[in-house]
């Protein structure tokens, strides 16, 4: 399964990650909007935006002289399905080593 | 869905995606780290040939039945108590294996964790990029 790096980069950072959490629960924004929920600038705002947005965690849409930005699960679906295939194979497997050993 | 993986990677100091599997065995530690670290053991169990070289920096090459190979190194080795190691598939993201042996009332816990790692991984000379699969695959074949 293939899950860009940029993902990663874009929720590494808690601020960014907030920023994303507020779309996610909050509903499609402006960056001035989110601003105004936040402690910090609109300018700090529209550049974690703007990783978000490299990383397919958020779509564009316009909104008079401004872009509004609406939260996008798809690559934390991949993520997900990541972990539980994983988890699921590491169950498989440790039964195996169980019967091998007792 | 969606919202516990935003927790589980707010968690995470580096916003990293792992997942932890617990088991108690009744062996002992001594005999599950043979499982783990012998080539022809280890291919019993996890469902495909492993080639391991049990030493940090060793190779590990491991070819799933149904699934594309695997190949990586050796990071962390501690006699019966923890190995660690990082591979991934040709196109696949790279992931660090962790497996923790600790002695229980009548085993041993048997904690295993994978963490998917970003492209790029620290190596002893800093920031060290993923070799080329073929590369790597090319060595491993001569070394063998």
């Amino acid at each position: 399964m293939e899950i860009p790096h940029r993902v990663f980069s874009a929720l590494g950072d808690p601020t960014r990650l907030e920023v994303l959490t507020t779309l996610a629960s909050g509903g499609p924004a402006t960056a001035t909007e989110i601003a105004a929920r936040m402690p910090i600038t609109r300018q700090a705002v529209a550049k974690h935006l703007a990783a978000l947005d490299a990383a397919g965690l958020v779509s564009r849409s316009p909104a008079g002289r401004e872009v509004r930005y609406q939260f996008d699960a798809a690559p934390l679906e991949d993520l997900g399905r990541w972990a539980a295939d994983t988890a699921d194979t590491w169950d498989t497997r440790l039964q195996r080593l169980r019967k091998s050993v007792e | 869905m969606v919202a516990l993986i935003l927790r589980a990677m707010s968690n995470e100091p580096n916003g990293e995606v792992a997942i932890e599997r617990e088991v108690e065995l009744m062996a002992s530690p001594e005999k599950i780290w043979e499982r783990i670290t012998d080539s022809s053991m280890i291919s019993e169990w996890m469902g495909g040939d492993v080639e391991i070289e049990p030493r940090p920096g060793g190779r590990i090459t491991f070819s799933p039945e149904g699934g594309p190979g695997v190949w990586g190194t050796v990071e962390e080795v501690v006699e019966h108590e923890r190995i660690q190691w990082s591979w991934r598939t040709d196109e696949g993201r790279p992931s660090l294996i962790e497996f923790e042996l600790s002695p229980a009332e009548d085993g041993t816990i048997v904690i295993v964790r994978e963490t998917l790692l970003p492209w790029r991984i620290s190596g002893p000379d800093g920031f060290t990029e993923w070799p080329e699969a073929s590369a790597w695959s090319s060595s491993a074949l001569n070394a063998a």
